[in-house]
């Protein structure tokens, strides 16, 4: 019998601790004191944090910035991902070229991608200087400067940036429906729009689960375009609720209040997670 | 079937506008590098002609800048940050999968606890251990922190893979006289080559785009760091903006065309699992 030593997960276990386990804790620890990051001292305050989450307007905010951004981007491109992947599932040789061409946006950064969409968005940007050109002038607004429109403009951003990956997700899954369940309807008398409803549709309702987990995870955790598309403004009603941590901890020194944030969120990712765990178990049977 | 049907023709002027509409924001970007910032408020959808090289130069040629130290702490980052973290969970994954006692089912749940944690939750306590022990805006440092965010998912991953491989190779190595951690490198890493590129791809790409990690903990100007401070000041120098954004993405576009199919299936792949 060959040994393998333990050893083996000694690095793995001791960096895993450290420097992931050990500030986990940490955060939990945090949450229930009151410090500022900058005193030497702190109380322990019980769970004054978790009180005072609940009268905050400004994280109230936050979490209904967050579940809308979610809502919109989750809807948009399951939906927009699945259509797309059906037309491109019967575009033959021009498949790899067109999927190419959608999942470009996933694999770089989202803060260049802010960029370059902040260059059309801007008041001065490309947007506005088209609309400007065509005689449209009137239909020149403020994309980024206002509350309603920088969410949707945040939405538009992410939805680009995934839309790819979600119509790739579903183009794999479609790939698998077997080919005699499509000529079995055909010889009902099934049209495609009878093909897709009744045969790709409930085929493939575990692709669509992970999809739509996936996409609800991610936005969540949504920070990166918010920083440098609105910077969290105007005042701060384009908060997301990882932004709001994030300004709380590092902007207004408030470490222990931000890390109770933090452990809220925590649960809601947990929670999901399970819920995840769960499909993906039941899709193996 | 070689006949056009009136419904392709439908679905082909469908997906081409789709794609077109779609990859609008590339082509402003693309046209709109070689143009100064005057010609792109005036005229930003036409072809750059000629083609003016100066926002390029600016940035190469501005004193604060250094496109190329964004470049080397991006790529120390992600190399080594990426090779630690494969190593170590692949040694680990290896006990793990081969190993069947009650160590390695705890310690199997344990690493697998970091997959659901929302990883802004780390930030505070880190940079406050970070600040104490004076690691802060460390290089090494910052590779260990990443080291330690996709752990949990390349044990995973290789645990999975090193699982479902049959154990006959080994055994007959052992036979040979072969010790374990020669049956690790010679035999089990060179079988879960595939699952090695959809972690170094999965992985690799997330601390090249990190972002917030990066930034908290010790300002290091990685080339999305760089970019965003950089930026600040020239908020509406459209030419600059494109030529930073041309910088930061033309190595991983130039990576993604060269291996799409790996780029794509390991991304969805390795998205899915973990």
């Amino acid at each position: 019998m060959l040994k393998r030593t333990k050893l083996y997960l000694a690095p793995a276990f001791v960096v895993y601790t450290l420097l992931l386990i050990v500030p986990i804790l940490g955060a939990f620890y945090l949450s229930f004191t009151d410090w500022n990051g900058i005193s030497a001292s702190f109380h322990v305050v019980g769970l004054k944090n978790y009180v005072d989450m609940l009268g905050d307007a400004r994280l109230r905010n936050a979490i209904v910035v967050t579940l809308k951004i979610t809502l919109i981007v989750s809807v948009t491109v399951n939906v927009l991902g699945l259509f797309i992947a059906t037309l491109l599932n019967r575009a033959g040789r021009m498949i790899n070229v067109l999927r190419s061409i959608f999942f470009l946006p996933y694999v770089i950064s989202t803060v260049a991608i802010s960029f370059i969409w902040l260059s059309i968005l801007s008041y001065t940007g490309v947007l506005n200087g088209i609309l400007e050109m065509e005689g449209l002038g009137h239909l020149v607004t403020d994309y980024i400067g206002n509350t309603d429109n920088a969410i949707k403009s945040i939405c538009v951003i992410e939805i680009w940036r995934t839309l790819g990956f979600h119509m790739v997700l579903y183009l794999a899954s479609i790939q698998t429906v077997p080919e005699e369940l499509y000529e079995a309807c055909t010889m009902d008398g099934g049209n495609s729009w009878q093909k897709f409803r009744y045969v790709t549709l409930p085929m493939i309702v575990p692709g669509i689960t992970i999809s739509v987990i996936m996409s609800v995870m991610t936005e969540m955790k949504q920070y990166d375009i918010v920083k440098v598309i609105t910077n969290g403004g105007p005042g701060y009603s384009t908060e997301t609720i990882t932004y709001n941590i994030v300004t709380q901890a590092f902007g207004n020194n408030m470490l222990g209040y931000s890390s109770a944030i933090a452990v809220f969120l925590f649960f809601i990712i947990v929670a999901i997670t399970l819920v995840q765990l769960k499909v993906m178990k039941k899709k193996e049977i | 079937m070689k006949k056009v049907k009136p419904k392709s023709v439908v679905l082909w002027a469908l997906l081409i506008a789709m794609v077109a509409v779609f990859a609008l924001p590339l082509y402003i970007t693309v046209v709109n590098i070689w143009k100064p910032t005057q010609q792109i408020s005036s005229s930003p959808m036409s072809l750059p002609i000629p083609p003016i090289a100066d926002n390029i130069m600016s940035v190469l040629n501005d004193p604060n800048v250094s496109i190329l130290s964004m470049y080397r702490n991006s790529v120390l980052i992600t190399v080594f940050g990426a090779g630690i973290c494969m190593f170590l969970s692949s040694l680990a994954a290896y006990y793990l999968a081969r190993e069947k006692n009650r160590l390695s089912k705890v310690l199997s749940l344990y690493f697998l606890f970091g997959l659901m944690v929302p990883y802004v939750i780390v930030y505070v306590p880190l940079v406050t251990m970070f600040n104490k022990v004076h690691l802060t805006g460390n290089l090494p440092g910052l590779i260990l922190v990443f080291v330690s965010g996709s752990i949990s998912f390349s044990v995973f991953m290789y645990q999975g893979f090193i699982g479902g491989i049959s154990e006959e190779l080994e055994e007959a190595a052992i036979i040979d006289g072969a010790g374990s951690f020669t049956i690790y490198a010679r035999i089990v890493m060179p079988l879960v080559k595939p699952c090695t590129t959809t972690i170094a791809i999965f992985i690799g790409l997330s601390m090249w785009n990190d972002f917030l990690t990066p930034l908290l903990i010790g300002q290091v100007k990685t080339i999305t760091v760089g970019i965003y401070t950089a930026i600040g000041p020239y908020a509406s120098d459209w030419g600059t903006v494109f030529a930073y954004v041309m910088f930061a993405t033309l190595p991983i576009v130039i990576l993604y065309l060269a291996a799409q199919k790996q780029f794509i299936s390991g991304l969805t792949t390795g998205a899915v699992k973990g």
